[in-house]
């Protein structure tokens, strides 16, 4: 049996059975313990475990992070909620030369299973520093898992599951994710790292998406379909590690592939993903691999120019369509 | 010297096709790649390229006209020359200077050379065309800039062999009995048997196919003899023909036999013209010659060789030869098919096993002044083969006693009831 409820109370539900099954689970963050947090995913959970699990931090990010870092390797799961992924890298020191290295640099004693909850992307005029996306800063650090859920059911089972793993994971939410609905599995529902997920299957072309581009590239796909073209839409659900068993497996079967990241575009983990599928899926290919992605640009502030920067559902059919040989394609100058 | 622009073959089984456009009138100066005219069947449009440069001296259709495939349109040559009558009775055979397309397009050769040079392809069809026996860079486009990808390949392979059964070869709706299917030899097309068709007097449905690397078939290859063979037997199987008399010349007769010998076909009847594979040797020098031949002079010298007086030798079948070779695929995939073949003086297959186990009647011709292959060489033939040896006859007996080798495979044919 499953449940409609929303991404935030997914999350919710997610650390409140940890919580309660792991006594060494605890949660601080700015806001989150009297106020349930920006996006309510706390709310209520001070009252039931107390301060000592459930706790407000002041407005100091390096501090939270070292903190959690610190907490993980001492023996203590610790969720570090971070408003905006953007102030994450107030951290980056604790998170990069810290969390992700001290399991290699003892020889694999000292592990470090510490949660980075936080948000980013877009979210109607909140301007460049609380817009960005910045997956794949964390992805470029071997040692950092990289988690980005798209729908409720995954965001549970993903944060459970990091929950019960002993490795540093950077848990990223979006902004615009928190109150959509979808179905979640009654009962223990966790989902392991490394599993893409097919949220659509298709024959004809494979879109590849995470996070806030999932719906976008669902609503692609079905007016797509009005034309008759059956997308896939793949979800890889985290990106470190990464299901590539999976995206080659339906670029084989579509020989041909549209990868949309709402992070800009230069130095993405798109672009990662299109050397991976050239290099093994390479004889696979009918076409050249397709990326949507943000401009290079800071993300505007005005309205109207923020939804120019980042992936739209036009771009992703047109770039579906150029796959499949229906738009001009103009070969670039060789000279 | 004048030379014709030929009306091209625009499909398959159409004799004719209308004049939509005349880009030129007399006097005009073209150059090599103009489109002089363009011209449409029931199913396509197509554009006529002039072969080489010259003034228009002669044009002989106006707008709106119905033009006969393979003759000429209009006439280029020198400023006041005079359209010679040779020139301007383009045989059949220069319908080599054309390649149909299975969808119904026909363009000119060097235009298709052109097209396609550079054009690319998608890694997928690479893979799928290298899994098929196709040669990649010898197929149409329809991908960006006329990329190859896979919808191409896919398309190729539904139709292994072009298959001609119109007119002047008969449709095998019009005919009675078992059909004949004729296979030609290295180097031409299906359509070198239209001239021989007619003499034939025979009722039944009269069938032609392009071996792969030829005519229509320039870009499917087949890299040995062998191969040859199986992409012709599944060209056959899937026009679903599986009961039939066989008519071949030189390797298309080696071929031929290898099909008659390998049974599950039912072959009614084998006639065999200056079959290949009797034995190991062969005029490398001519295989040779006839591959680099870039001029008509030197394209003309070796393919004089083929018979025992060179007047016998139609000149547009040389030009025509020529013009189809500046395309570029038919040279690369007869070069690629020759080194499969033949290496220098020798053929690397033989039919004397085939040809053994045969229990059809068999009927054999050979030229005695055959200058490709040695005709001592019919000596290696099976008792149960009947034998004619023509005197003052070389490698095309066809061509050279078209008469009599009609009415010889004609009986044979007759012979199998």
């Amino acid at each position: 049996m499953t449940r409609e409820i929303m991404y935030r109370d997914a999350l919710k539900e997610a650390i409140d059975e940890e919580m309660q099954r792991d006594p060494t689970v605890f949660i601080i963050g700015e806001g989150i313990a009297e106020r349930g947090g920006s996006y309510k995913v706390t709310e209520g959970l001070l009252a039931k475990y107390g301060p000592q699990r459930v706790r407000d931090t002041p407005i100091a990010e390096a501090g939270m992070i070292g903190v959690g870092v610190g907490a993980a390797i001492a023996g203590a799961r610790p969720i570090v909620e971070i408003l905006y992924v953007d102030f994450a890298m107030l951290g980056m020191d604790m998170l990069v030369n810290q969390a992700a290295k001290f399991r290699l640099m003892t020889g694999g004693d000292g592990r470090v299973p510490f949660v980075m909850r936080t948000q980013g992307g877009t979210g109607g005029g909140v301007a460049a520093q609380h817009s960005q996306s910045l997956e794949a800063l964390f992805y470029h650090i071997p040692g950092l898992k990289v988690v980005m859920p798209s729908v409720p059911a995954d965001a549970k089972g993903l944060l459970k599951y990091a929950l019960r793993q002993q490795d540093p994971v950077m848990f990223l939410e979006h902004k615009h994710l928190y109150m959509t609905k979808g179905p979640v599995p009654d009962g223990e529902h966790i989902v392991e790292f490394g599993q893409a997920d097919i949220k659509r299957p298709g024959k004809d072309v494979t879109i590849i998406a995470w996070s806030n581009m999932i719906p976008r590239a669902l609503e692609a796909a079905a007016k797509l379909a009005e034309d008759g073209i059956d997308a896939e839409v793949l979800d890889p659900r985290t990106l470190v590690p990464l299901d590539k068993a999976a995206i080659l497996a339906s670029v084989a079967k579509t020989n041909r592939a549209v990868i949309v990241q709402e992070a800009v575009r230069r130095g993405g983990v798109a672009s990662d993903i299109a050397s991976i599928i050239q290099e093994k899926a390479f004889y696979h290919l009918d076409a050249p691999v397709e990326i949507v992605a943000g401009l290079n640009i800071p993300v505007p502030f005005n309205l109207e120019l923020e939804k120019e920067s980042i992936p739209q559902v036009p771009a992703i059919i047109a770039a579906a369509r150029r796959s499949l040989h229906l738009e001009p394609f103009t070969l670039a100058p060789t000279a | 010297m004048a030379r014709p622009i030929l009306m091209p073959q625009v499909g398959q089984d159409l004799t004719e096709g209308k004049i939509t456009a005349l880009n030129v009138k007399l006097g005009d100066r073209v150059k090599k790649g103009d489109i002089v005219a363009e011209v449409e069947s029931e199913k396509a449009a197509f554009d006529v390229e002039a072969f080489e440069s010259g003034t228009v001296i002669e044009i002989r259709y106006q707008v709106g006209d119905m033009a006969t495939v393979l003759q000429p349109i209009m006439v280029v040559g020198e400023p006041g020359e005079a359209p010679e009558q040779a020139v301007t009775q383009a045989s059949p055979a220069a319908s080599a200077a054309t390649m149909p397309h299975q969808d119904g397009k026909t363009l000119h050769g060097p235009a298709v050379g052109r097209t396609q040079a550079g054009a690319g392809s998608s890694p997928l069809a690479r893979r799928l065309a290298a899994e098929a026996g196709v040669d990649v860079a010898l197929l149409k486009g329809t991908g960006p800039g006329g990329a190859v990808v896979k919808k191409d390949v896919d398309s190729r392979q539904k139709t292994p062999l072009a298959i001609a059964g119109g007119s002047p070869l008969r449709s095998p709706q019009l005919g009675s009995g078992d059909p004949v299917v004729f296979i030609h030899g290295f180097g031409a097309d299906l359509s070198a048997w239209r001239p021989f068709i007619p003499h034939l007097g025979l009722p039944n449905p009269i069938l032609a196919l392009d071996l792969p690397g030829h005519g229509a078939n320039a870009d499917l290859a087949a890299e040995d003899f062998g191969s040859l063979a199986a992409r012709v037997r599944e060209a056959l199987a899937a026009s679903g023909l599986n009961r039939f008399h066989l008519a071949a010349h030189s390797l298309g007769a080696a071929v031929a036999a290898r099909l008659a010998g390998d049974g599950g076909l039912d072959i009614r009847s084998l006639s065999l013209l200056s079959p290949a594979g009797l034995g190991p040797r062969i005029n490398g020098d001519f295989i040779a010659g006839f591959l680099s031949a870039e001029s008509e002079a030197a394209l003309r010298a070796w393919l004089e060789l083929l018979v025992h007086k060179p007047s016998t030798l139609p000149g547009a079948l040389v030009r025509a030869t020529l013009a189809a070779r500046e395309a570029g695929p038919l040279a690369t995939a007869q070069a690629r098919l020759a080194a499969g073949v033949f290496s220098g003086n020798t053929q690397l297959f033989s039919i004397r096993d085939a040809l053994d186990r045969y229990p059809g009647p068999l009927r054999v011709i050979i030229g005695n002044e055959d200058r490709i292959i040695p005709a001592a060489y019919a000596d290696q033939l099976p008792p149960h083969a009947a034998l004619h040896r023509l005197a003052l006859v070389g490698h095309l007996p066809q061509l050279e006693a078209t008469a009599l080798v009609a009415r010889l495979v004609a009986e044979t044919v007759r012979s199998a009831g």
